[in-house]
Formats: C-alpha cells, sequence, structure tokens
C-alpha cells in the first residue's frame, strides 16, 4: 500500500502507543509486518481488519449520548447532544481491554476533524460523517435531531466514522486524529492552530478549473461522473425506500382494525368464537410488527446514506486533481508566454500583441541596455518557472498515484460493504416472511380445529 | 354446501295452545319426497358430477405444492365429500359458460345452466338453458312471494356502484358466476324450496320470457295464506328466540359491514404500496448498470422486488374476487332475513289479536272458530320453517366462513411464501466470491 510521505508536523512520531526506536524511515517494513498481524487479530468493533495500522490493538467506541445545554458563541442558550467517546487499549496477551481514555465531543468537534482531514489528506477518500439533519424520512420517524431514535442512529454512525479512520493505514496515523481521541480540552484550539483552514482550497478556485482544466487525468473523469451518478441513484433509492415503508406501515396498521370487530363478532358466536378470537388476535400482533420490521430497515437505510455520502468523498478527491492539473497548465501555459517573450525580446520580431508592442509604437523603441535588463529578468523567471512546473508535475503525478491507490482501496470496502448490506436486507426480508407466514399458518390451525359441522 | 335437513322438526314456540301436532305441520316441509327415494341408476354419474360442482373458489391449489395451502383445501374437499356420501343427491345445478351478447338495444351477459336430476318433477334428467341476472332476479322474487316461511338465499348486488368497474370484465363476470351459482345451490339443497315450481321453470323452460308474461301464479297454499296477512297488526313482543334471531342478525350485519369497510381499506392500502414497491425494484438496476462487482447483486435485488410485487398483486386481486362478495352476500342474507322475521312477527300478531278477541267475546262455550285456528297453523308453520331455516343457514355461514377465514389466512400464506423463495433464492447470488469474477471485475470496475 503506497503512502504519501507524511508530514513531520502531522504524524505521530514516534507513534504515541509504539515501543520506542520505530520512526517513519522504517514505516514500510514494520507496516507490512503490522498489517498481517493485525489481520489476523482484528481491531475491536470493527469489521474491516486488514487496514488497521495501529501498533497496539485499540478500540474506539461512541458508547453514549447526552442532552446538554450550553452558551454558544453569540452567548445565547443552546441544546445539543453531546457523545461520549471511549478508547480502549487491548493487550494482546490476555485480550483483556483497559480504559485509557474517555470525552466527550458534540457533533460540530466531529466536523471540525473532518474537515481538517479533508485539507490535509486530499489525496484520500475520506470516511464521511452521518447526516446533520435528518433526511429521507417517513412519517412516523421524526426529522427532530432531539429525537431519541435519531441520536442513537447518529452515535452509531459517529462510532462507524472513527472506527473507519481508524482502521485506514494513512489517517490512523494523524496526531490531531489521535488528540481527538485523547484531549479533552483545547483540543479545538490545537486543530486551528494548525492554519487548515487557510490552506483550503477557495471553492470557487475549484469550480473554475473543473472548467477550464484540459486534460485532467482520465481515471478521475470517469471516477468523476461515476460518484455523481452513484449520488443520484441512491438519492432516488433512498427516497423511494421511504414512501414504501410509509406504504407498508399502512398496510399493517389497518390490519389492526380487524383486533377488535373480530373480538366484538366472536362474542355473538358459539362454534365460530375461538376461531374468530385467534384471527383477531393475530392481526393485533400482525399490525404491531410493523415497527420493529421498519427499524430494522433503517438500519438498512442508514448503511446506503453512508455510500451516498461517500460519494461525495470521491468528488472531493477528483476536484482537487482537476484543481492541481488545471494549475499545471496554467503554469505550463505561463511558462510558454514567457519563453515566448523572451525570444521575440531577443529576436526583435513581435508576433503576438503584447504590452510591449504597443508602448513601444507609442512611445519609441527601448534601449539595447533596456532589453538586455529585460531579457535577464526573464530568463530568471523562465528557469523559476521550469523549476516549478517540474516539482508541481511531480507533485501532480505523486497524487494521482496515491490517491489512485486508495481509490482501489475505497472500491474494495465499498463492493464488500455493499454486498454485506444487501445480505442482511434479504436475510431481514426473509424472517419477516417466516415470522408473518407462521403466524398465518396458526390462524389456520385453530380454523380447522374450532370449526365443528352439525 | 349444506348438511342434510335436520332429523326431527324443532318444537313449535312456546305459546302453542295446541299438545298435539297441527297436521299442517307434518306436510309444510315436504321433505318425504327428497329424502326416501331410491337411489337411481344415474347416481354415480351424478355423484361425480357433484364433485366438480362442488369444486371451492379455494380450492384446485397445484398437487406439487407442499404449502399448507393446498392440504387445507384438500381437507375441505374430502369432508364435503364426505357429506355427499351420506345422503342421496338426486339433483344438481351448475352456472358456467358466460358469454357476451350484443343486440341492438342493449349488451348483456348470460350464463349456462346445467341440471341433472332423477326427481320426477323433471320430465327430461338433463336440461341445460341460458339465463342471464334478470332472470334471477325473477327468480328470487318469484320465491319470496311464493315460500313467505322461508330464507331466501340473496343475490349478488344488481348494480355497481363505483363507475369504475367494468361490468364486462372477466373478473366481473367470474365474480358473479360464482356468487350466481352459489345462489341455486343453496336452492338446490333447501329441501322444500329446490320443489318450488317457479325454480322448476327456470331451470327447464326453454323461453322464461313466456312465464315472465303470462304471470302465472305457482303459488303454494302456504304462500297464498301468508300472502294474506294484512299488516296492521302489532306484535306486543317477539318470543324469545325469535328476538335472539334477531339481535345476533343485527349485530352479525353490523360486524360484517365494519369487515367489509375495513377490508376494503386495507385493498387501498396495499394497491398504494404495490405503485411504490414498481418504483422501488427499478432503481436498483439503474444502480447496477453503474457498478462493476455489484451489477449482479444489484440487478438480483431488482428481479426479487419485482417478483414481490406480483405476489402482492394476487394477493389483492384474490381478496377483491374472493372475500368482499362473499361478505357482502352475507350482509343482504342478514337483510333479507330480517324482513322474513318481520313478517312472521305479523303472524303472529294477527294470531293473538284475532285470539284476543274470540275471548272477549265472553260466550259459555269457547270454541275456537275456524280462522283463529288457520291463523295458528300459520303462525306454528312459519315458526317451524324458520326455525328449520335458521339451522340449515347458521351451519352453512359456519362452513362459509371457515373455508372463507382459511382461503384468505392460505392466500396470505402464499404471498408471504412466493417473496420468501424470491429473497432466499438470491442469498447465493448476493454471497457469491469475488474470485470466481475477477477475470471480469479487472475490465469493468
Amino acid at each position: 500500500m503506497e503512502q504519501a510521505t507524511p508530514d513531520p508536523e502531522r504524524q505521530l512520531q514516534p507513534a504515541p502507543l509504539e515501543p520506542l526506536g520505530r520512526s517513519d524511515a522504517g514505516l514500510g517494513v514494520t507496516v507490512d509486518e503490522e498489517a498481517e498481524r493485525a489481520r489476523e487479530e482484528g481491531s475491536g468493533g470493527d469489521t474491516m481488519t486488514h487496514n488497521n495500522f495501529w501498533l497496539k490493538k485499540i478500540e474506539i467506541s461512541v458508547s453514549e449520548a447526552e442532552k446538554r445545554t450550553g452558551r454558544n458563541a453569540m452567548n445565547m442558550q443552546e441544546t445539543y447532544t453531546a457523545y461520549l467517546i471511549e478508547t480502549r487499549s487491548v493487550e494482546h496477551t490476555d485480550g483483556q481491554s483497559v480504559l485509557t481514555d474517555s470525552l466527550w465531543r458534540r457533533y460540530s468537534e466531529f466536523e471540525l476533524l473532518r474537515n481538517y482531514l479533508l485539507v490535509y489528506y486530499p489525496h484520500i477518500v475520506v470516511p464521511p460523517l452521518p447526516e446533520k439533519r435528518a433526511e429521507f424520512v417517513w412519517h412516523k420517524l421524526s426529522a427532530d435531531n432531539m429525537d431519541p431514535d435519531f441520536v442513537e442512529r447518529r452515535r452509531i454512525g459517529l462510532e462507524n466514522f472513527l472506527l473507519r479512520i481508524a482502521s485506514h493505514p494513512i489517517l490512523c496515523r494523524d496526531k490531531i486524529f489521535y488528540l481527538f481521541l485523547t484531549q479533552e480540552g483545547n483540543w479545538k484550539e490545537t486543530v486551528n492552530e494548525t492554519g487548515f483552514q487557510l490552506k483550503a482550497d477557495s471553492r470557487l478556485k475549484a469550480l473554475n478549473a473543473t472548467f477550464r482544466v484540459k486534460n485532467p487525468d482520465k481515471r478521475f473523469t470517469d471516477l468523476k461522473h461515476y460518484s455523481d451518478e452513484l449520488q443520484s441513484v441512491i438519492s432516488h433509492l433512498l427516497r423511494v425506500r421511504a414512501r414504501v415503508a410509509d406504504r407498508l406501515y399502512g398496510v399493517y396498521k389497518v390490519h389492526g382494525n380487524y383486533g377488535r370487530v373480530f373480538s366484538e363478532w366472536s362474542a355473538i358466536e358459539k362454534e365460530m368464537g375461538d376461531g374468530l378470537q385467534s384471527a383477531g388476535h393475530h392481526m393485533d400482533v400482525y399490525a404491531s410488527s410493523i415497527d420493529d420490521i421498519l427499524e430494522d430497515e433503517e438500519h438498512y437505510a442508514d448503511q446506503l446514506k453512508e455510500y451516498l455520502f461517500y460519494a461525495e468523498a470521491l468528488r472531493a478527491v477528483c476536484r482537487k486533481h482537476e484543481l492541481m492539473q488545471y494549475d499545471l497548465e496554467i503554469a505550463a501555459q505561463d511558462l510558454a508566454s514567457k519563453k515566448q517573450q523572451c525570444e521575440e525580446l531577443a529576436t526583435g520580431t513581435v508576433r503576438t500583441f503584447s504590452l510591449k508592442g504597443m508602448t513601444t509604437k507609442l512611445f519609441g523603441q527601448e534601449t539595447p541596455e533596456q532589453r538586455e535588463a529585460r531579457i535577464k529578468v526573464l530568463e530568471e523567471q523562465i528557469n523559476e518557472g521550469e523549476q516549478q512546473l517540474k516539482s508541481k508535475n511531480l507533485e501532480g503525478r505523486e497524487f494521482v498515484k496515491n490517491a489512485w491507490a486508495d481509490i482501489e482501496r475505497f472500491k474494495e470496502q465499498k463492493n464488500r460493504d455493499l454486498k454485506e448490506a444487501l445480505i442482511s436486507y434479504a436475510v431481514m426480508q426473509i424472517s419477516m416472511c417466516k415470522k408473518v407466514g407462521f403466524g398465518f399458518n396458526e390462524d389456520i390451525c385453530i380454523f380447522r380445529s374450532t370449526y365443528k359441522f352439525l | 354446501m349444506a348438511g342434510g335437513p335436520p332429523k326431527a322438526l324443532p318444537s313449535t314456540g312456546p305459546h302453542s295452545l295446541r299438545d298435539m301436532p297441527h297436521p299442517l305441520a307434518g306436510s309444510s316441509s315436504e321433505e318425504a319426497v327428497g329424502g326416501d327415494s331410491t337411489p337411481s341408476p344415474d347416481l354415480l354419474m351424478a355423484r361425480s358430477f357433484g364433485d366438480k360442482d362442488l369444486i371451492l373458489p379455494n380450492g384446485g391449489t397445484p398437487a406439487g405444492t407442499s404449502s399448507p395451502a393446498s392440504s387445507s383445501s384438500l381437507l375441505n374437499r374430502l369432508q364435503l365429500d364426505d357429506d355427499i356420501d351420506g345422503e342421496t343427491r338426486d339433483l344438481f345445478v351448475v352456472v358456467d359458460d358466460p358469454k357476451k351478447h350484443v343486440c341492438t338495444m342493449e349488451t348483456y351477459i348470460t350464463y349456462r345452466i346445467t341440471t341433472k336430476s332423477t326427481r320426477v318433477e323433471f320430465d327430461l334428467p338433463e336440461y341445460s338453458v341460458r339465463r342471464r341476472y334478470q332472470d334471477f332476479d325473477w327468480l328470487r322474487s318469484k320465491l319470496e312471494e311464493s315460500q313467505p316461511t322461508h330464507l331466501i338465499p340473496p343475490l349478488p348486488e344488481k348494480f355497481v356502484v363505483k363507475g369504475v368497474v367494468d361490468r364486462f370484465s372477466e373478473e366481473f363476470v367470474e365474480t358473479r358466476r360464482k356468487a350466481l351459482d352459489k345462489f341455486l345451490k343453496r336452492i338446490t339443497d333447501h329441501p322444500v324450496l329446490s320443489f318450488n315450481e317457479h325454480f322448476n321453470i327456470f331451470l327447464t323452460a326453454k323461453d322464461l320470457n313466456i312465464y315472465k308474461k303470462q304471470g302465472i301464479a305457482l303459488l303454494t297454499r302456504m304462500g297464498e295464506s301468508v300472502k294474506h296477512v294484512t299488516g296492521g297488526y302489532k306484535l306486543r313482543t317477539r318470543p324469545l328466540e325469535f328476538a335472539a334471531i334477531g339481535d345476533y342478525l343485527d349485530t352479525f350485519a353490523l360486524k360484517l359491514g365494519t369487515i367489509d369497510r375495513i377490508a376494503q381499506r386495507i385493498i387501498k392500502e396495499e394497491i398504494e404500496y404495490l405503485v411504490e414497491l414498481r418504483e422501488y425494484g427499478p432503481v436498483y438496476s439503474t444502480w447496477s448498470a453503474l457498478e462493476g462487482e455489484l451489477a449482479e447483486p444489484l440487478e438480483g435485488v431488482s428481479a426479487c422486488i419485482g417478483n414481490c410485487s406480483t405476489a402482492l398483486e394476487e394477493l389483492t386481486d384474490d381478496m377483491t374476487e374472493d372475500f368482499l362478495p362473499v361478505l357482502r352476500e352475507y350482509i343482504l342474507y342478514s337483510d333479507s332475513m330480517k324482513s322474513v322475521l318481520k313478517k312472521r312477527d305479523q303472524v303472529q300478531a294477527e294470531y293473538e289479536a284475532k285470539l284476543e278477541a274470540v275471548a272477549l267475546r265472553k260466550e259459555d262455550r269457547p270454541k275456537v272458530p275456524a280462522d283463529v285456528e288457520k291463523c295458528q297453523d300459520r303462525m306454528e308453520c312459519f315458526n317451524a320453517d324458520l326455525k328449520a331455516d335458521m339451522e340449515r343457514w347458521q351451519n352453512n355461514k359456519r362452513q362459509d366462513f371457515r373455508q372463507l377465514l382459511m382461503g384468505m389466512a392460505d392466500k396470505n400464506i402464499q404471498y408471504y411464501e412466493k417473496c420468501l423463495m424470491a429473497w432466499e433464492s438470491i442469498i447465493p447470488l448476493l454471497q457469491e466470491k469475488q474470485e470466481a469474477k475477477f477475470p471480469v471485475t479487472a475490465v469493468l470496475s
């Protein structure tokens, strides 16, 4: 697995849980060994095992959510939810886990962490956060952020987010991430001190690049289209699924109305009474079973949502490539025009329209000394430009290489995860059919036995 | 269908003034004619014909399935066959073969009525005629007129309330045919009604319209006499057993009405659910087109949802065609039964009024005049007929609802079994390992 040259400032040096003596230089070897070990043992609570590069096994969990009130930046009172993050280290020898860190964070801090990662790891498909506001709701689910079901699902989503980072070969080594898990106070200040917000590419610049870039890597163009279409199809799927859930809820609940009328009817019947009572009871059970069924389905919807948001992360990597490529093209263009200017000055021919040409015409020719001076300046600039172009080229190629490696890793992960999601969805449907079918079967048995002929 | 006629006549009402059973009570049921006839040589053929014509709407599931659905309908058929073995049947009627007739003035449907009988009332052993709904309606009115002490089975609804329903659609015609067949079978099974002359004409006449026009009065003695009961008498108290029947029918009809409304609402919700499902499935196909390794699994899920949608459609069709009509039929049945109860009340009221008038005359030798006796006869026969019919009705009702509810449970099970099969069949597809498809994915993804 390729690694981008780690910035010593950002990477853990040495990793705090590492035995002393190891350095990043020897990371390549160490990493492979550890990868093997990690793959065998797996990290607690994380299904994506073979990318965990923590040298000591740790478990991360977002175990609780709590409603808090506080004062916000405008000194106004607000209610928010805080989440408890617990980190445990697991001894190899006896498998016992020891709580090493525990602190509370709110959603906005998770956002801050992610924004930081986006800036410093533009070649990585950064795991997405669970949605900020409840979307794709069907009528029963509350769209309220304070709703306990929403909070619970968000807690799971946040835990998943941290686990994805912890199991990423590169992201897991980030210092700020480590501090997120361990440094309760002043973490926000520490992040802001990195000045990452200043380093972020402006959206406008990125948009400009997207439109104007001439020669992006075809793979990234294709990937961009794929992520757009993925976003569109998953959104559609989630919307329709919500409507399906709504309708199914209606069907089950109306069956519940049978319960009472069958019971009332059974009161006036003799031989039929038992059968009708059982039918009525069964209808009540049937109607109430939908709540659990749909709650399970929400879990499936959450799995789809994660990949909906992942599509945006893919787009971000493509955007970065376009930006870098555009930058490169502009630099090359700039260099070419400077070279041309130089040539024109040297040979005296004015092939293209230039401001100098105009002023020359208006104010007269310049002296040979002036010309020499200008040529010198240009030659210096051309030199600089060539150096810059070389390094930009290198940067660009590195980026493409590293980004594509992470994208391949992501593709594998996506295929695995979505297959798992589809399988568990199918299993859910199967168990639902069996449970309901069994109920109806019981009914038939009772009808058969309690109805008597004269 | 029905159990046999009751073995012993139920006793007359508590207000009987006579100890001895009135001679009229014996002959009114006229069951001697049917029950004691020697089995005809045609009986074997007749019996197999009976098997066929008693095939239930919910029966006939494919022999291959091992689901509880097939075993329950099989059980139904066996039990009915037992009934047939238990008694000698000499009249069999089937309604089938609907055909559309397009005439200048109107378009309508006729049904073929096939009758097989060994009874002396029928000149030929077999008849085949064509009748339309109007004719059935005529028959029912005539039966109500001529046999006012009996419960006449209901007909399916005459008018189609919703403008959306197509009177000539296959589903509507089939639903109606089944109901008309049931109607005739109920009459066939009735020991008194099956001998009614109007019924005979309905089954045998080449051209029913001639009889309709002539308006032949073929009233039995009972019908004639009941017809002349004046409606001016008010009954003080309905006897306990008939009051109980009345109350029962009220509650029964009420509950069925509620169930009908709920069932309709369920069908509506299921159809709306179906609409969404039909959009849901294809989205997985769209997604599948974007993917490499996930293409087959996603396509599989799409097909699976499609299968579930089809299964749901079949379920809602069954609800509409088999469940609702029977509910409606029994509601109509209850209504007609309540009016028979009212007629009975009138007969009793007249008798009691006349009896009181005699008692008030204060004669030395209290002699019950002939017309008061006649009233008493009427009342007691009515009571007897009604009670017999009620028992028969209760039996049929139990059987019909047992079938109905089991049938609906069956259909639901079938639906869930189809869905189950669909989802189980794609699990192996979803779990397929990547290694097997590696050469393909390298190119596609």
